[in-house]
């Protein structure tokens, strides 16, 4: 068996397993709302729950009065995060 | 075994069936946290609980824009269903990373035996 | 302990946490662990707060402040002398500063459906008679109407941005929940 030799955290399987192989890194995170995330992933689970290090999170500012205004972004940094789904 | 690093409060808080997010968040009880919910209050306070459904009791709160939100200015205890948490901030001090990773690849590891 | 799970047995009757109401009610089935995910806080941290006066956020956005007299293991709860609060802000033309109203209206006895609780507080009687800061009483009816008025203008506001935020492809955070 291919899956016993690699042993248990090597192989690819099924979408989730390809978000482990992103442990410890920076990932990108496109949240609900107005959010998006950069960050560290520390831990996920089956739910897509997060834990983020270092997070640097983008908030997209619009101003609904306008129809024609340029969309504007606000990032600011904050720190470790869980981030449930 | 990384589990072994730090002695735990008690064996009694921290469920064996608790999925790792769940134990870690246990971990983090009784440090203070900021929990900001998806209308953007944010609520500090110290972490009494926690359960699967990542629901939170929160003491001694404090709310980070009073003002704003008033009807929270008397109370001191809150429970926070777990669905409406946008994120919930830890104090990185309290983070500990490697035994956070191993602990997922461990559960991956567990869920894809389970699902063959 | 302090800390309580699910998996605690169910509390006895006459235990360390005293209250005529819970001798007369059944404790917590055992099969505490298969609870449904609508039940939103545990058994034990109800008992708590049992006959503790407390602020419920609803789904809706309500507030209601009341006494917690007894609940099930759904998270519904009972609540005497339940009074709603309403708050609203005004900007008069003098003040640049927009200034605080808030209301209250008396419900009696009230039951909750648990599933339409967001968040609960228990409240500190210490400062209960405190108006929150910047905030004054007013007529409830007044500040009912102003609070209408601004909801309903925050509502149009946020299907305008949502318009534009699907642009970018941003879905809804709270769809279906009507946050505080």
């Amino acid at each position: 068996m291919a899956d016993a030799e690699e042993g248990p955290t090597g192989s690819v399987s099924e979408p989730l397993d390809l978000v482990r192989l992103l442990l410890d890194e920076v990932v990108f995170v496109k949240l609900r709302g107005d959010r998006e995330l950069k960050g560290r992933l520390y831990a996920y689970d089956s739910h897509m729950n997060l834990v983020l290090g270092d997070v640097v999170e983008t908030i997209y500012l619009i101003d609904e009065d306008d129809e024609d205004e340029d969309i504007k972004t606000t990032t600011k940094k904050v720190g470790n995060v869980i981030c449930p789904r | 075994m990384p589990d072994m690093a730090e002695p735990r409060k008690s064996s009694s808080t921290y469920g064996r069936d608790d999925d790792p997010l769940t134990y870690f968040f246990k971990t983090l009880i009784d440090h203070e946290v900021t929990v900001e919910l998806k209308n953007d209050i944010q609520i500090r306070g110290t972490l009494k609980s926690v359960d699967q459904y990542l629901n939170i009791k929160l003491d001694d709160i404090q709310v980070v824009e009073e003002l704003k939100y008033p009807h929270l200015s008397s109370v001191k205890n809150v429970f926070i269903r777990g669905s409406v948490v946008r994120y919930v901030h830890l104090p990185a001090a309290a983070v500990d990373v490697p035994l956070l990773e191993d602990a997922t690849r461990r559960e991956a590891a567990n869920q894809a035996g389970k699902g063959k | 302990m302090e800390h309580h799970s699910v998996h605690d047995p169910p509390p006895q009757p006459g235990g360390p946490h005293p209250g005529g109401i819970m001798s007369a009610q059944a404790p917590p089935p055992p099969q505490a662990q298969q609870l449904p995910p609508q039940m939103f806080t545990t058994a034990a941290q109800l008992l708590d707060l049992t006959d503790k006066k407390l602020l419920l956020v609803l789904r809706d956005g309500r507030k209601l402040i009341g006494i917690l007299r007894s609940w099930d293991q759904f998270a519904n709860l009972v609540l005497q002398s339940t009074i709603e609060r309403v708050f609203a802000t005004v900007i008069t033309p003098q003040d640049p500063h927009p200034k605080g109203l808030y209301a209250d209206k008396s419900h009696g006895i009230f039951l909750v459906r648990g599933e339409n609780v967001l968040l609960l507080g228990e409240i500190d009687l210490d400062k209960d008679d405190d108006p929150p800061a910047g905030y004054e009483k007013a007529e409830f009816g007044l500040v009912e109407k102003l609070a209408s008025e601004q909801k309903a203008a925050e509502k149009a506001r946020a299907t305008k941005r949502l318009k534009k935020l699907a642009t970018l492809g941003f879905e809804g955070e709270n769809m279906g929940e009507i946050l505080l």
